[in-house]
């Protein structure tokens, strides 16, 4: 080829490598979508093929400290409790225990343990297992930052002292008959006993190399570990034969670790994730393209886009030892005043939904609109405010709301001072770092602040206690009512459910009324799933039941 | 040369041991707030009991001169303490990460070397041609683009589109799966964290050899009858590549340091974004594990850097008369 040509051709290539990536740069921006992987298969479960799930990298796949929603998924599949919470049909059904009950006032349960259920190294699990994995759990040797779901049981301060090394409460009558008894009557501990985390764990694996463990736990689930845990990469599962309940129809779960929604949804698009985060901005963009699921929890092709409310909430803090914020008439205003749709609208993109009471919606004996101060009415907001002593804000010192840095929460803040500005109350924003936060927070450094709350079990208790008990270490708004922890510590003693969901909702009611924090919003799904998954539910709590999940046929 | 080198190896004793303290000192109360404890413990309350079992595993409850002593004592005997959040000694996650960041920091290197200098000779010997102003004007964008802006750009092109194309692809993120080796996966971040040290590469490398190529050595050397290729391989690129060997060298540290952005948008398990992550959290061990490893290496490179200056320039010379 002479010079000339070898120029030609080379100036020819650099154009057409500019041409190729500004018409990408070009159709990316403005591209009508495809739903694009395989097209649908047949509706009949088949075997086979591995479902590819994002997930950030976990801070624990052992259930000993199994906490945050990313090592939760892993457990979930690769462990099973004594009961799972099948939110589609709104109940409790039997996981690794077939039959329960509990005596009359609800302090002693017994587990019967299914006698089919094996780990994944073949030995039969126990009510012993149960005992084991449940003392792991509370022996502070192990550091464990979930036993507090256990602190119901009989014997677990004296484990957390030191003073014992077993749970008094916990007894294995034989190899299938698990034993709890509780320190006081808890009607809703079959709902703790469900979550993940509580699972048994074979003591001879654990002792064999505790290490190797917390890289690759054995488990009863139906999935077990393929390898280790490949950190900031990958945590591979594949479908235990042996298991006692329905067998997965997947061969195996790629949970992919990724750093970055944007990365992991580009990985979507190539066809390399099935499961994924929408990333923040995108959502309508990302609904329009894929469809979104009329009940924001299932995928199925073209309507693969979950908004589904989450029972998680986004909420403020008052603090009630504050000088100016002990002024209940303040509190009612302050939260009558905030617009929680125009946050959701403009912060959120439409992905939250407005709080009306801090227990969501998704959770057993939820009710609207349960809290008289939860909404949006500047009028009335104005009147209270004239009520406590501050007619206009005349009189009322500046306030000072406090966040942690990041994630959006400024610009709620800002909505939220010029929300408070619009019925006359001045406030400054100081927003910190994290882990600078959470000092303010256990110091009552702050006079309102932002959290939020995520339930470990879809029971009110599980907002309304550690919340508003007085003595409760994550009452973080200080909130001090008798009555209030008197009527809770009564309605964990009922045992008839409905009796007892309606004594939560009188004391939720009764909590409104004092508003000692400001429910904002409510939490939504925001994920993706591919065509080609079918069965496939992520509930509201944030888990999927994989073993239910197939692969369209081709 | 012996001398010298071992002269600098013992310099960085007393770097290691200002770094250490400084890090230290940070940790004082009152300094940096955030206590390491509840970061460790999240968000939900814990046990008084709890709390102190944990201050007093990690030794929190000790004078920071105390906490120091030990420190060192246990570097030296090549332990740096377990992880605040992970639970994991902090040598097995360096040992995890520390070789990612580095692979991909030497394959980004390799890039800038061949493509910045080929490129800055180019546009130098053909001054104000075709290919100088094409060298120039690239130059110019990639300096101006956004790193992360770049990386999906790349993925979304040779990752996403090219799939759906049928065309030969590459993997969007990630360091290996089924389909590709870590060599293939290492193509696109090397690439994004290269563009813009390549684009200054190549304007140094062009600057310096129009400013060597018009000495009177270089008109001597031509005027000996020696061909232009001779002349500017054998006598004005060792001149002019000293300052395109120092930049690289300083690049280098400061990719081993880690590329968060980098790392981030590629999913590349490097040391980067654990470090970052280590600092939001107050997970100390791994801040200054980490930070003693980084600074240990950036300080051999710099090393090496200085050493090769030797066989670009016989002139340079390290000896002990000349310190």
């Amino acid at each position: 080829m002479s010079s000339m040509n070898k120029r030609h051709m080379l100036v020819f290539l650099v154009l057409a490598l500019v041409l190729a990536v500004t018409a990408v740069a070009v159709s990316a921006c403005g591209e009508e979508g495809t739903t694009g992987t395989t097209g649908a298969g047949g509706e009949k479960p088949v075997k086979g093929g591995t479902f590819s799930f994002y997930i950030g990298e976990p801070a624990f796949i052992d259930p000993v400290n199994g906490q945050e929603s990313e090592g939760i998924q892993v457990i979930n599949a690769v462990f099973d409790s004594l009961l799972f919470f099948d939110s589609k049909a709104g109940k409790l059904v039997p996981a690794a225990a077939e039959k329960w009950e509990a005596n009359a006032d609800a302090s002693v349960w017994t587990f019967h343990l299914n006698k089919d259920a094996k780990f994944h190294n073949g030995r039969k699990v126990t009510a012993a297992d149960f005992k084991y994995a449940w003392e792991r759990i509370c022996n502070p040797v192990n550091e464990s930052e979930i036993s507090y779901h256990l602190s119901a049981v009989k014997g677990f301060q004296a484990m957390q002292d030191g003073t014992a090394t077993e749970l008094e409460g916990v007894k294995a009558v034989d190899d299938y008959t698990l034993e709890v008894t509780l320190e006081y009557p808890f009607a809703d501990f079959e709902f703790v006993v469900s979550h993940p985390s509580l699972c048994p764990v074979p003591k001879e694996e654990v002792e064999k190399d505790p290490k190797a463990f917390a890289e690759k736990p054995v488990g009863n689930g139906p999935f077990m570990m393929a390898e280790p845990w490949a950190h900031d990469q990958y945590i591979k599962v594949v479908r235990f034969d042996d298991y006692y309940g329905q067998k997965a129809y997947l061969d195996g779960v790629d949970f992919k670790i990724f750093k970055d929604d944007e990365t992991a949804f580009l990985e979507f698009k190539a066809g390399n994730l099935d499961f994924t985060v929408i990333p923040s901005g995108q959502v309508k963009a990302v609904a329009a393209e894929y469809g979104e699921s009329p009940d924001g929890y299932t995928v199925e092709p073209g309507k693969q886009v979950l908004l589904g409310p989450e029972v998680s909430i986004y909420y403020i803090l008052f603090n009630t030892k504050d000088d100016v914020l002990k002024n209940v008439d303040l509190r009612r205003a302050i939260s009558l005043a905030i617009n929680r749709q125009a946050i959701c609208d403009t912060v959120y993109e439409g992905m939250r939904v407005p709080a009306t009471g801090i227990v969501p919606s998704g959770i057993l004996g939820y009710l609207d609109n349960q809290w008289a101060y939860c909404k949006y009415d500047p009028a009335q907001a104005k009147e209270l405010l004239a009520k406590a002593g501050y007619p206009d804000g005349q009189g009322l010192p500046e306030i000072s709301i406090g966040f942690n840095t990041g994630r959006g929460h400024e610009d709620v803040m800002a909505l939220i001072q010029a929300n408070l500005k619009d019925i006359g109350i001045q406030a400054k924003l100081d927003g910190v770092e994290w882990a600078q936060y959470l000092d303010k927070l256990d110091t009552g450094e702050f006079q309102m602040a932002r959290l939020g709350w995520l339930a470990d079990y879809p029971i009110m208790d599980n907002f309304l206690y550690p919340l508003f008990y007085s003595k409760s270490a994550d009452n973080h708004s200080f909130y001090e009512n008798p009555t209030v922890d008197e009527k809770l510590l009564a309605a964990r003693k009922i045992t008839d459910v409905d009796a007892r969901i309606k004594a939560y909702q009188e004391v939720d009611r009764m909590i409104g009324e004092d508003a000692p924090v400001i429910p904002v919003n409510v939490y939504r799904h925001g994920r993706l799933g591919s065509d080609r998954i079918r069965g496939f539910m992520f509930d509201n709590m944030g888990l999927a039941d994989l073993a239910s999940v197939w692969i369209a046929a081709k | 040369m012996i001398a010298y080198i071992v002269r600098r190896i013992l310099q960085m004793i007393p770097v290691f041991l200002g770094v250490t303290v400084i890090l230290f000192i940070l940790r004082a109360p009152g300094i940096l707030p955030g206590d390491p404890v509840r970061m460790i413990t999240g968000e939900k309350a814990i046990s008084e009991t709890l709390y102190n079992q944990i201050v007093k595993k990690y030794g929190l409850d000790e004078p920071l001169v105390v906490q120091y002593g030990k420190y060192l004592a246990n570097v030296v005997r090549g332990d740096l303490g377990d992880s605040y959040q992970k639970g994991r000694a902090v040598t097995d996650i360096l040992m995890d990460k520390l070789p990612n960041t580095i692979k991909l920091a030497i394959a980004a290197i390799i890039i800038e070397m061949l493509f910045g200098i080929a490129a800055g000779v180019i546009s130098a010997i053909k001054r104000y041609s075709f290919w100088d102003i094409l060298v120039t004007l690239s130059t110019s964008v990639l300096v101006s683009i956004p790193v992360f802006w770049l990386g999906m750009l790349l993925q979304l092109v040779f990752g996403v589109k090219f799939k759906q194309w049928g065309l030969p692809y590459l993997p969007v993120s990630g360091m290996k799966s089924a389909q590709f080796p870590t060599a293939i996966h290492i193509i696109l971040p090397a690439v994004t964290l290269a563009s813009v040290s390549t684009a200054y590469a190549a304007r140094i490398m062009r600057s310096q050899l129009l400013e060597v190529i018009g000495q009177d050595y270089i008109r001597t050397a031509m005027a000996k009858g020696l061909t232009y290729r001779r002349v500017i391989s054998g006598h004005a690129m060792k001149n002019a590549l000293i300052p395109v060997v120092t930049f690289l060298g300083l690049d280098l540290g400061a990719m081993i340091g880690g590329t968060i952005l980098t790392e981030t948008v590629f999913n590349w398990p490097g040391i980067g974004y654990e470090m970052f992550l280590a600092i939001g959290q107050r997970d100390w061990p791994i801040v200054m594990g980490g930070t003693i490893i980084i600074v240990l290496l950036v300080m051999v490179i710099n090393l090496l850097v200085d050493i090769s200056y030797a066989f670009l320039d016989p002139r340079i010379r390290y000896g002990r008369h000349e310190a």
